[in-house]
């Protein structure tokens, strides 16, 4: 009966996602701001998420973060999340939904064709390391699509599609600041994951660092990231080259977090 | 002339080179079989180089002081890295109930400045608990332990998942190796007194289907082929279980062209000796671990996160975000 009430909250909160999405799209397209509408979908869409994913936790008795399912279903909670917050909290960002939720989109349907089994989680994943773990990835991924959503209207404005449809947000130069303070959140909070990963690490396995794939991807998409705050620094990049760069690390930190598992039987291979 | 050198050292151009170099280090390091230590250690050096250059030349390090601490702390970071890589002790060992540990190492690898007090660890394994869900999924290890700590007092604990052994600066962690362990006495017919001995037999249940290992009586010349055989499930697919010695079991032994089924308390004879087969135990696999560095590591690694979190705090409350 729980998976059922479960299953039915994740489907309504998909379907408000969906719509809400939908709405900013068209606000765009339209050129109207039914922002408010959205906000609201928002909000109730991860309310319903929250429950979705709390009754899943009490029904298997570990937390989403086992299964490909899981991994897909918490982080887009966790990316629209912080996401909404962004959008509550910064109006000027508002109409950048219309290039955010399509990415959420993509996600919700790859969560939806992978296996909702149970799954079973290790003895080494009962610790509070582990969510502290979990919980600074997913802020580091959430600030970094908020910067993914800024550059994509300073790189759509800066093609022939646009159509005017984003002359009332800020200047290229402001948002291409904005989507640098949400770059450099972002790199505080990876640097907070790396380091709860490594005190886990050392508890369970007795190693801080193994280079495992995960490992190894998620110190390249660090660098990466320093990399292109450096770059915006010594050479003083345009908005677009920003905003490209924006793009380049969240392709790669996305690869890092659901890509590694691809070519990892767990998140962190043999580490169980 | 020196002060230009430096000058280049320490610009930001300097850093997007050295940040790509410790980028294809890492790629190196990552796809390479053998030791790529160098793949990484000269680009941290250059990189400890250019942050030096950094604070020595420019002006906003006056200025900023989280900046500086900032990357003060990433110095640190390599310095103690580079001294962990030359001083750490990593190593696996596999002990039967009630084994002693005897600081030989089954694998060992180590760093040249490795000095360590390794043989002055006193520590055994006093047997283990594994839980396991349907599915044959391990949950959780419990293994009691007896050891000596620095002063000598003898002590009694638990160590496992999550909760390691440290001794003298060495961690000990229990594996997910384990398996059962044969028991031995020899008796030399040249004299001199008996000897105990475990066969450490292939980890189970991962070789569950070949229980079987050669061994060499400590002390004898002759090698013998021992199997372990049993009916019972121990590790049930359908229904949570625990890891435990089967109650009852066969374990043949050969030597030469000998071949014999033996019980507890029943011998075989050996050309140098007599081997008594005492009875079934368990081993459990551990690693070691020594890195006196960690703790500074983990002191700077949130020093330097917190300066950089202070530094933008303070750049980015200039200017309000709407």
């Amino acid at each position: 009966m729980t998976a059922g009430y479960e299953l039915q909250a994740l489907w309504a909160a998909l379907v408000l996602y969906v719509i809400a999405g939908s709405v900013a799209i068209f606000g765009v397209v339209l050129r109207r701001k039914p922002e408010r509408a959205v906000l609201a979908l928002l909000f109730l869409g991860l309310a319903l998420h929250t429950a979705s994913i709390a009754m899943r936790w009490e029904r298997i008795g570990h937390g989403p973060y086992i299964t490909m399912f899981e991994i897909l279903s918490s982080n887009i909670w966790s990316l629209l999340l912080v996401y909404t917050l962004a959008y509550w909290r910064i109006p000027a960002i508002r109409p950048t939904a219309a290039a955010v939720m399509p990415i959420m989109f993509v996600m919700m349907g790859w969560m939806l064709m992978s296996n909702p089994y149970d799954g079973h989680a290790p003895s080494t994943y009962h610790t509070i390391w582990l969510f502290i773990h979990i919980g600074f990835a997913k802020v580091f991924m959430g600030t970094v699509l908020v910067a993914v959503g800024i550059s994509a209207i300073i790189l759509l404005r800066q093609s022939r599609y646009h159509g005017g449809r984003f002359t009332r947000l800020p200047d290229d130069k402001r948002l291409d600041e904005l989507s640098f303070r949400f770059m450099a959140i972002g790199l505080i909070f990876e640097s907070l994951m790396l380091i709860a990963g490594a005190i886990w690490a050392q508890d369970a396995w007795g190693r801080y660092w193994n280079w495992d794939p995960l490992e190894t991807w998620s110190f390249l998409t660090w660098l990466f990231l320093i990399f292109s705050l450096h770059l915006r620094v010594a050479y003083k990049t345009t908005p677009r080259t920003s905003a490209l760069l924006v793009m380049a690390v969240f392709i790669l930190a996305f690869l890092t977090f659901f890509g590694v598992p691809f070519i990892s039987e767990s998140p962190h291979k043999g580490a169980v | 002339m020196i002060w230009q050198w430096i000058s280049k050292l320490a610009s930001l151009k300097f850093t997007l080179v050295v940040l790509v170099l410790v980028g294809t280090g890492v790629i190196i390091s990552y796809r390479s079989e053998g030791t790529t230590t160098w793949a990484l250690a000269l680009p941290l050096f250059l990189f400890s180089l250019n942050l030096f250059a950094a604070i020595l030349t420019n002006p906003v390090f006056r200025r900023q002081m989280p900046l500086l601490m900032f990357h003060l702390a990433l110095i640190a970071i390599v310095l103690l890295v580079a001294v962990g890589r030359l001083s750490y002790l990593k190593g696996r060992i596999e002990l039967a109930e009630g084994e002693e540990f005897s600081a030989r190492l089954a694998e060992v690898e180590k760093g040249p400045w490795h000095w360590g007090q390794l043989d002055q660890v006193s520590f055994s394994n006093e047997g283990f608990t594994i839980e396991y869900a349907p599915g044959v999924q391990r949950g959780k290890t419990v293994n009691s332990v007896r050891w000596r700590d620095e002063q000598g007092t003898e002590k009694r604990g638990v160590i496992g998942d999550m909760v390691a052994l440290s001794v003298h600066g060495y961690n000990f962690y229990t594996s997910h190796n384990k398996g059962f362990a044969p028991i031995f006495t020899w008796h030399p017919d040249a004299g001199g007194p008996s000897v105990a001995g475990a066969v450490h037999l292939p980890a189970y249940p991962r070789h569950e289907y070949s229980q079987a290992q050669t061994w060499t009586p400590p002390g004898s010349k002759s090698n013998v082929w021992v199997m372990l055989q049993f009916d019972e499930v121990i590790l049930d697919p359908e229904k949570a279980s625990e890891f435990r010695v089967p109650t009852e079991h066969k374990l043949v032994v050969r030597a030469g062209e000998e071949r014999r089924e033996l019980g507890p308390g029943e011998s075989i004879r050996l050309p140098d000796g007599v081997l008594e087969y005492n009875g079934l135990r368990s081993w459990m696999g551990y690693t070691i671990f020594y890195d006196f560095t960690l703790p500074w590591l983990l002191a700077s690694g949130v020093l330097a996160v917190g300066c950089m979190a202070w530094y933008f705090w303070r750049k980015f409350s200039v200017r309000p975000w709407n």
